[in-house]
């Protein structure tokens, strides 16, 4: 017991150390080339969009006024809290506290979980009042990139629970597939991030 | 489990500046830009908080900081790529 509470304690004075000491690449190396690979691909998306938006930026503004603002900005705090599970659970799984770590990505999945929701609740009343990709080239992009980015979140969720799964297992957690695990959701994140200010917050 | 450790950890403070910056830009964003104008300030403030933002998750939750040199050159050039790419056709159609 005096062991772990010693461990608790000192955990974030232990990971600077190793920091200063060496390098360390937090999960599967294939998995950076991914998201490296995902972040151009998008970045690529996100600097199309500005084009066009130049193009016309008045027909861009009236329809970025429909968009909902307050349910953008509860999802940013939704992932940011998840990502923040996540990367607490991810240094209690490094420091052998495997409890602790499968409770934050417990907490992680249900604060992720909320983000298609609030999504639906986005969409749903938009579809409805005949809003559609069809719309104008602001909600083609619009659909097109929160889509993208909601099957990613979904597909983030599904990791999140073979994590938690992996951190339940009778075995030692594999700490590299936590770590694995981390990256993408982090990833999910801050794509995020980026469609938030482009779509919602910029004028 | 011990909150206290986990709300002590350098990472929430990250979170909390996270979350202040967010709804920060969520206030420039309804106040300044409630008129749905063409408003460069709004633009260019809400782009570097996302840039800022960015570059947080990347760093502290990501765990770049801790990354071999190649990692942190990457997304650091991403970052800057397309942020002063977003910015140039921003101005550059305006």
């Amino acid at each position: 017991m005096t062991e772990v509470a010693e461990e608790s304690s000192t955990g974030a004075t232990d990971a600077g150390r190793t920091a200063a000491a060496r390098s360390h690449l937090p999960g599967d190396p294939s998995m950076w080339f991914f998201v490296i690979g995902d972040l151009v691909i998008f970045g690529v998306y996100f600097v199309v969009y500005m084009y066009y938006r130049g193009q016309d930026h008045d027909a861009f503004l009236q329809s970025q006024a429909q968009l909902n603002l307050t349910i953008g900005t509860l999802n940013t705090v939704v992932l940011l809290t998840s990502s923040l599970f996540v990367a607490l659970g991810t240094a209690a799984a490094r420091g052998g506290r495997t409890a602790d770590a499968t409770r934050l990505f417990g907490l992680a999945l249900v604060c992720g979980a909320v983000f298609p929701l609030l999504k639906l609740v986005e969409y749903i009343p938009k579809v409805i009042a005949g809003v559609t990709p069809g719309t104008n080239l602001f909600f083609m992009y619009y659909y097109v990139m929160t889509g993208l980015h909601l099957c990613h979140v979904l597909l983030g969720l599904v990791i999140l629970c073979f994590v938690i799964r992996n951190l339940r297992g009778p075995a030692m957690p594999r700490i590299s597939f936590v770590e694995t695990g981390a990256t993408y959701w982090h990833m999910v994140d801050i794509l995020w991030l980026v469609l938030f200010a482009l779509l919602y917050l910029m004028r | 489990m011990d909150v206290t450790t986990y709300v002590r950890n350098p990472l929430t403070y990250v979170w909390a500046l996270l979350t202040a910056v967010t709804v920060t830009s969520w206030l420039i964003a309804r106040d300044g830009g409630a008129a749905h104008h063409l408003n460069a300030t709004v633009t260019v403030t809400v782009l570097l908080i996302a840039a800022v933002k960015t570059q947080l998750v990347i760093w502290h939750f990501m765990e770049v900081r801790q990354a071999p040199t190649w990692l942190k050159v990457t997304t650091t050039g991403w970052l800057i790529a397309l942020f002063a790419l977003l910015l140039g056709f921003y101005f550059g159609a305006a």
